[in-house]
């Protein structure tokens, strides 16, 4: 029983040192505290720019014909996202581009005499505008031009306008839980690629950790007192906690920031009533302030309705830290194996890729199904311990994944990560004491056997 | 009484065998000298009875009891390869090793001022390893390895990158703490040393013990029964009056009529038959044994086994 304890206590104190040692680093605090302001700014920027896409664009319409007749019916719309101006006089291209009268105007639009026959309004943009504030335009310029055939059919300006009525058309998920768009795919890639960040940065730090001990030949003295898998997982252990901490600090950091956007910057997009609950007490710090109180914010911003309504985010994040745990230990295992195996780091870049590649692979698969959130790739990568961290949070951020298939994957990362660790302590023990020589994997195999 | 016993200890690597078979003991309070050339298995000998790799077969003893993991609280091991945490700081770094040993933390604090004070060296704490010196590191190295009160020490090669002046601190420190009842391995190529501090060898070639026992008994069985013997008189008479009975090794001119002569006995005579003998032809100034030197045995017993063996 005391022997046990002992036990414990060693790979205790190797965690503690693995761990105190990294997190005192300068660049560790300089690293915990840029990026989720880094990560804050982007978001506020993306964001910020979605509201910017309602700015006015002033459209320039040159109808020689004067076939609008200088107006444009644009209904009783408060904030029209452009404005039509007209002018008979034909301008040239370069006039509009360059003389001073023009700069004021957005979209050079020409209406020519002939468009009744030959259909064709051509634009000319300064700087490229939304598709959305393109629909307005063109369904506008439409509208104008179909009035002039209801009143070329006899058709009065008033009941042409109660027959052309806009639908409101609108796409929507089946299951009113999810919300399907392309933006929930990008944030779930998102996901993707900062997992992937995290497991190799963090692994990676496992290796850099075991040839430095094994070039300083620490690892003589550390062996006489401890076991070399106590070692090993204590180092593990040690750097892992470190990437979970630095995880914390983010996600506290990133909430604080994005709660504070939230109540102070978006604050216009909120019903007033639902406000002063939003800004109350700090209860809503975490997590949850993201992804609750559904009719807060109005769905002017797909964007910011996705970040604030959309994402599950504490499911995600829970997720994020299983994933995290499993696919670290799962490649940690590997790079401690690397580690051993090799006498200094850059005899490590041949051996590493067999382990890069199943990684950089993962990524790949990633960008592809963003596109294709339900098909076979994600339906088996997300299944494939390699790969599953990668892609499984990805799909978990889309919403297009089971429970059932999340308990599986776990399952499989856990098998994955057990028999990985197992063979890597082997494989470990005997090269930490291998100086001299790098090991090729048909070597690492027959260590697995001693 | 009995310290170390390491019984019949085979290791097979997948190309050599590193250990055939090998048996020593240790006696408490001795300081025991493991020797052989490089490649012999000393290292591999080390890492078992420190548990860092285990045996084929064979048993290790220690104080009478099969080997624990928990024994290694009781030994101090300072290896051959040895190195520090370059970014840690000299005293969290003793700390750290003091308390993995099994110390506790302050315990280990007190013990570490005691050695810092004693190598007065305690303006070291807050240096990071990567700011001492080679000689430095290695008296810290010295200090974690002793730090723990172990009972059994094994020290790799203690010597080797010490310079002149750590090396004879460090040798003191030693026989410092033999005297306060520590046992200890050391393995060296440095024969010098081992005649100054050793009890005991045993010596090593090619995975087997070709040599074991007291380092008096040893050189008593490596006497060659060669005596130098300085004289006044003509070479060629002393030559001749040794005849059947001594054989001259070797003899040197000092001057016109001095010589010294290596002299060998031979059929069960002894040094006063010789004087008897040379007396009547010579006037024998001074007689001194040609006692071997580690060194001497260590290359006589090396290449004895290599003239015989198929290598």
């Amino acid at each position: 029983m005391q022997r046990k304890e002992a036990v414990m206590s060693k790979i205790g104190l190797i965690i503690q040192r693995e761990y105190a040692s990294r997190v005192k680093k300068r660049s560790f605090l300089v690293i915990t505290i840029l990026v989720p302001i880094l990560i804050a700014s982007l978001g506020f920027l993306a964001m910020w720019l979605s509201i910017q896409e309602t700015k006015n664009i002033r459209v320039l319409v040159v109808d020689p014909g004067n076939l609008c007749g200088g107006k444009i019916y644009v209904g009783m719309e408060e904030n029209p996202p452009a404005t039509f101006y007209f002018q008979q006089d034909d301008i040239s291209l370069e006039e509009f581009q360059h003389s001073e009268k023009y700069q004021a105007y957005d979209l050079l639009l020409g209406l020519d005499a002939k468009v009744i026959t030959n259909k064709g309004i051509k634009g000319f943009f300064r700087e490229k505008i939304s598709t959305q504030v393109e629909y307005y335009i063109r369904n506008k310029i439409e509208l104008r031009l179909e009035e002039y055939f209801a009143l070329d059919y006899g058709i009065s300006l008033n009941e042409y306008r109660i027959i052309r009525q806009e639908f409101n058309f609108h796409l929507e998920n089946i299951d009113p839980d999810k919300v399907d768009t392309s933006y929930a795919q990008w944030v779930g890639f998102f996901f993707s690629i900062f997992i992937f960040i995290f497991i190799i940065t963090y692994s990676s730090q496992v290796m850099r950790g075991v040839i430095e001990e094994k070039t300083s030949r620490v690892v003589e003295i550390l062996v006489s007192s401890v076991k070399p898998i106590q070692l090993m997982m204590g180092k593990i252990i040690g750097i892992g906690l470190v990437g979970l901490t630095q995880f914390a600090i983010w996600i506290v950091l990133v909430s604080v920031a994005l709660f504070l956007m939230r109540s102070l910057i978006f604050q216009d997009m909120m019903n007033p009533e639902n406000l002063a609950n939003a800004m109350g007490p700090m209860e809503g710090m975490s997590a949850d302030i993201l992804s609750g109180q559904m009719d807060v914010i109005t769905k002017d911003s797909e964007l910011i309705y996705i970040i604030y309504q959309g994402i599950p985010w504490a499911t995600l994040l829970f997720l994020f830290v299983l994933y995290f745990i499993g696919g670290y230990l799962l490649y940690a295992g590997l790079f401690a194996v690397i580690g051993a195996a090799v006498d200094s780091e850059t005899d490590s870049q041949q051996v590493m890729l067999p382990v890069m590649l199943p990684l950089m692979f993962s990524y790949a698969v990633g960008i592809n199904i963003i596109f294709n959130p339900g098909g076979p790739a994600a339906l088996w990568f997300s299944q494939i311990p390699f790969s599953s961290p990668i892609i499984m949070l990805q799909r978990v951020a889309a919403g297009t994944v089971h429970i059932g298939e999340v308990i599986l994957s776990l399952a499989l990362l856990t098998s994955a990560f057990v028999v990985i660790l197992y063979g890597a302590a082997k494989v470990y023990r005997t090269g930490i004491l291998m100086y001299g020589k790098k090991a090729s994997w048909r070597e690492i195999f027959k260590w697995l056997r001693y | 009484m009995e310290m170390l016993r390491v019984e019949n200890i085979v290791k097979q690597y997948a190309g050599h065998l590193a250990l055939d078979d090998i048996s020593i003991s240790t006696k408490k309070g001795e300081i025991f000298g493991l020797l052989g050339p490089n490649g012999a298995g000393k290292t591999t000998m080390i890492r078992i009875i420190n548990q860092i790799i285990g045996p084929d077969a064979g048993k290790v003893f220690l104080d009478g009891r099969e080997l624990r993991r928990d024994d290694i609280s009781k030994i101090g091991y300072l290896p051959e390869e040895r190195g520090l945490y370059k970014k840690m700081k000299v005293y969290d770094q003793v700390l750290y090793f003091a308390r993995l040993k099994g110390m506790g933390k302050q315990e280990a604090k007190r013990k570490i001022d005691e050695w810092f004070e004693k190598f007065e060296i305690t303006s070291w704490y807050s240096k990071k390893v990567e700011e001492l010196s080679k000689g430095m590191a290695q008296k810290i190295q010295f200090i974690i390895t002793v730090l723990h009160e172990p009972e059994l020490l094994i020290l790799d090669e203690p010597f080797s990158g010490f310079d002149p002046i750590n090396a004879q601190l460090i040798r003191n420190e030693i026989l410092d703490l033999k005297k306060k009842g520590a046992s200890i391995l050391l393995s060296t190529h440095n024969m010098s040393s081992v005649e100054e501090i050793c009890d005991s060898i045993a010596l090593m070639n090619h995975s087997k013990l070709i040599l074991n026992g007291e380092l008096s008994k040893v050189k008593e069985q490596f006497r060659s029964h060669t005596y130098a013997i300085q004289f006044k008189g003509m070479t060629f008479g002393f030559a001749n009056a040794l005849f059947a009975d001594f054989s001259l090794e070797h003899s040197e001119q000092i001057d016109e009529n001095r010589a010294v002569a290596h002299v060998k006995l031979l059929k069960g005579n002894t040094l006063n038959d010789l004087l008897r003998t040379v007396m009547q032809v010579v006037e024998v100034e001074s007689v001194n044994e040609i006692v071997p030197s580690m060194n001497d045995i260590f290359i006589q017993a090396v290449n004895a086994k290599k003239g015989g063996s198929h290598e």
